[in-house]
């Protein structure tokens, strides 16, 4: 039994060690999947025979070693590369990488021709492109017969350089988006890079597109170098706005007359600042409809599309859950306003945050913008949350159009934890922040003890002293014990360390037998209070102490000569009045016993 | 004799005045209370903001000025009060009743995942209870640790009863301060702050040009990790974090 149970926990193990091995490929083999994408533009979409265009390849994807294009044979043109430029980003363990390559073309033979089957491969994987067009005209030039006005002088000569401005749609609808073509046409050898001023767009909202790839155009037949870029520029009210001149300023190559033998260089670097004008743009913005404008409608014009999407769909009452509303399409996204959730009975709505992401694709400016918005269940039970609408005005239809989420489920279950047990909000209609509020728990009536901002109780002093007294006890009570186990241990030490006291108690009694009847026992006790006082404090025996050995003792711990000389003095007259006691006077004794205490005071000041 | 004379006389009057502030911020904290129930909220507001403003504070007076500040619609002033009296008093039902109440008032949710699982597990052990109650229980410990060393090294009792006493105070007084130490790091030590203006944004850098990094809204917290000229850095609890002016929160 024991063996069979055994086995089947190591059939479990191993299918467990072959499950987590498969996941971590799947996941891994997930994560190594390259995703990669080919984007195909060309600079123009027609030109002339002995113009140029710029087809550029843009190859993007989350891996680093991205392949290059495989450019088909375009047998009606000269293709010439322009080299390439790369960009790598690494964003949260994400690899963002692209190369763009670029490719001049030069064509051979009029028609229109398309540019299709660019492709990457990799890990034997075809990545296809998106197919271009590109029209060669028979004239051998796109220019018009304004272009070719432009390009020359009131003499009819051509010039070596000028700009020109044109819009897409010069009567827009207001908010609708016109796109402004700068091109900044040149004949001639420049140096550096341009100096572009914008054109003024008083009652436009205006964003840049794009600067196109540099190419070359044939206008009264003379070939020049086009730089181009592009606007956005959304028309913020109605009746007639101008699009004000651009300016650009250059350096351009001027032919010396002498021509200096000594100069290699041929003149390079020479050249003189010349600047053109752009000619301004009259627009003519339209108002909007009135007729079948919806209700609610903020003025958003372009074509998009609304998604809604929640973070749960079960949830418990008074538990905030988010939806995310995703608003993405052609037009100016930024002017996309929050759509209208209305007052639910089941939920407590409040609006989280937006953002915006702006894209610009052929030219039109579009994007996403994301409004997270919360709900708050009030009840449970199967709860909706109801579709939510926008409105816009599309241009190309000419009419307005309304587009809605669907609606969401949401299972709200009964509330646990804090949100029951605080008797929360949200469960009648008069609950709200502000006065009318009654759910809150009341005032105090007691201000409790009101002490200074910040006091911190380890910073009082009855906390400090509190704290240190069990430390100064314990150090106390250790040191008195030391101090007694040192005591009881070392005789020398207790007598030297009782010395003083003992010599004072001696004293006392020398001073209560300072009579004439009881002389002798007085100088007796005199004499002992210094002996003593000395055989204590270096542990001898006081009966050997004789007045030379006390004298030498004294002269070894370095006493004051003085002070040996009166010891030994005093020593000698108490030995004399002992055994002649009949000789002293009162004042003697008195005298005596005040050398004594001199002698003792003297002695504390002894290291013995 | 007059030595004594002027020593008593400016004892009662010291006595006096402070007898005085107490029953003047006393019947500042009921005109508070008067002007709350009378609908108020406005007068009350700055009444309880006047004994505030005298350098006092208990947990009954923050309470009561958030609820003032709830009352009169000021969502980020009503948690950063209810924060203030919590801190002083976190076992008051009452207090973290309202704290919880008002923070559904939010209309951002940013509670996030606690990243240092640790310190987060010391934090809500410590959360019930207030910082001097934490320091008193330690103090009474670490007597205890004293009182038995000093029977055990002073008194020389060598009894299983101070040993094992001594073991187990020594393991609760190490355990106590660390706990003590928590609760003052996160109370008084980590600066945290409120988001109470109505619009707030918090931006990538310490300028009013950086970029928008995220909308705050009134009664989020935030704990302030740096400061510079007229921003803090702060970090949100669900982890998010950037610069916000000075202005728009006020420290708790």
């Amino acid at each position: 039994m024991r063996s069979s149970t055994g086995l089947s926990r190591g059939v479990l193990l191993m299918f467990s060690f072959v499950l987590g091995l498969l996941a971590t490929a799947g996941s891994s083999r997930a994560q190594n999947t390259p995703d990669i994408q080919v984007g195909v533009t060309i600079s123009r979409d027609t030109i002339g025979l002995d113009e140029t265009a710029t087809l550029q390849i843009v190859v993007s994807g989350n891996t680093q070693d991205l392949p290059g294009p495989k450019v088909p044979t375009l047998p009606m043109f000269e293709v010439y590369s322009q080299g390439r430029s790369s960009n790598f980003s690494l964003v949260n363990g994400r690899i963002e990488s692209s190369v763009t390559y670029r490719y001049l073309i030069l064509p051979k033979k009029e028609g229109s021709y398309p540019i299709d089957n660019i492709a990457v491969v990799h890990q034997n994987k075809r990545y296809k492109g998106n197919a271009v067009s590109l029209t060669v005209l028979d004239q051998g030039t796109t220019s018009t017969p304004s272009l070719e006005a432009k390009a020359s002088d009131k003499t009819g000569q051509s010039k070596d350089l000028f700009l020109e401005a044109t819009v897409d749609n010069a009567n827009p609808y207001v908010n609708e988006q016109v796109t402004l073509s700068l091109k900044f046409y040149i004949a001639v050898q420049f140096y550096g890079s341009p100096s572009l001023t914008g054109p003024t767009t008083t009652g436009f909202w205006t964003e840049v597109l794009r600067n196109t790839a540099p190419y070359h155009q044939k206008v009264g037949g003379r070939t020049y170098r086009v730089l181009e870029r592009k606007y956005a520029l959304f028309p913020t009210q109605t009746g007639v706005l101008q699009i004000g001149r651009a300016a650009i300023t250059t350096t351009v190559a001027t032919q010396s007359r002498r021509r200096d033998p000594f100069d290699v260089f041929g003149g390079i670097g020479r050249g003189k600042d010349v600047t053109v004008r752009s000619n301004p743009i009259r627009v003519e913005v339209k108002p909007l409809p009135e007729t079948g404008r919806p209700e609610g409608y903020t003025g958003t014009i372009g074509k998009f599309s609304i998604t809604a999407q929640a973070d749960k769909t079960t949830v418990e009452v008074n538990q905030p859950v988010t939806v995310t509303i995703n608003i993405r399409g052609v037009g100016n996204i930024k002017s996309v306003a929050e759509p209208t959730i209305p007052e639910l009975d089941d939920f407590r709505v409040y609006r989280a945050s937006s953002s915006e992401s702006v894209s610009k694709p052929k030219d039109r400016i579009g994007g996403t913008k994301t409004f997270e918005e919360v709900f708050i269940p009030k009840r449970a039970g199967s709860l909706e949350i109801p579709a939510v609408h926008i409105s816009f005005f599309d241009p190309e239809k000419k009419r307005f159009q309304t587009v809605e989420t669907r609606p969401i489920k949401l299972e709200a279950t009964k509330a646990s934890g804090p949100a029951a047990e605080y008797e929360v909000p949200y469960a009648g209609p008069d609950m709200t922040l502000g006065a009318e509020s009654r759910e809150i728990r009341f005032i105090k009536e007691d201000p409790g003890e009101l002490r200074p901002v910040g006091r911190i109780l380890e910073h009082s002093a009855l906390y400090v002293a509190v704290n240190a007294a069990s430390v100064l006890l314990l150090v106390a009570t250790v040191l008195v014990r030391v101090r007694r186990e040192k005591l009881a241990g070392d005789v020398g030490y207790a007598r030297a360390r009782g010395a003083s006291k003992q010599a004072r108690k001696r004293l006392t009694k020398a001073k209560e037998l300072a009579r004439l009847e009881s002389a002798e026992e007085f100088y007796s006790e005199s004499c002992q209070v210094v002996v003593s006082y000395i055989a204590d404090k270096l542990n001898v025996s006081p009966h050997g102490l004789t007045t030379d050995k006390v004298s030498g003792l004294l002269s070894r711990r370095a006493a004051a000569k003085e002070l040996i000389e009166d010891t030994t003095a005093f020593l000698h007259n108490c030995d004399f009045a002992r055994f002649a006691p009949s000789t002293v006077s009162q004042a003697d004794i008195d005298q005596t016993l005040k050398q004594a205490e001199d002698i003792m005071v003297r002695m504390e000041g002894i290291k013995f | 004799m007059t030595v004594k004379i002027i020593l008593c006389t400016t004892l009662l009057v010291l006595i006096s005045l402070g007898s005085a502030t107490a029953q003047s911020t006393d019947e500042l904290f009921r005109q508070g209370n008067e002007l709350f129930e009378a609908k108020q909220y406005d007068s009350a507001v700055a009444v309880y903001g006047d004994v505030v403003g005298k350098g006092l504070e208990s947990a009954p007076l923050y309470f009561n000025l958030g609820n003032a500040y709830f009352r009169n619609g000021d969502l980020g002033r009503a948690i950063l009060y209810y924060h203030k009296a919590r801190r002083l008093d976190p076992d008051d039902e009452d207090i973290v009743g309202n704290l919880e109440f008002a923070r559904r008032f939010t209309s951002v949710q940013m509670e996030g995942v606690k990243l240092n699982p640790i310190s987060s597990l010391f934090g809500a052990i410590v959360e019930p209870y207030d910082l001097n109650f934490l320091a008193w229980v330690t103090s009474g410990f670490f007597i205890l640790l004293f009182v038995l060393l000093t029977m055990r090294f002073g008194l020389n009792v060598r009894g299983l009863v101070v040993r094992s006493g001594l073991t187990v105070a020594l393991i609760v007084v190490v355990t106590l301060s660390l706990l003590t130490t928590v609760k003052y790091d996160n109370d008084y030590r980590t600066p945290m702050a409120v988001v109470i203006a109505q619009e707030a944004v918090v931006r990538t850098g310490p300028s009013l040009l950086s970029d928008k990094e995220l909308d705050a809204v009134p009664g989020l917290v935030v704990e302030i990790l740096d400061e510079t000229g007229e921003f803090y850095n702060v970090l949100f609890e669900n982890k998010r974090r950037g610069w916000i002016e000075k202005d728009l929160v006020a420290v708790i």
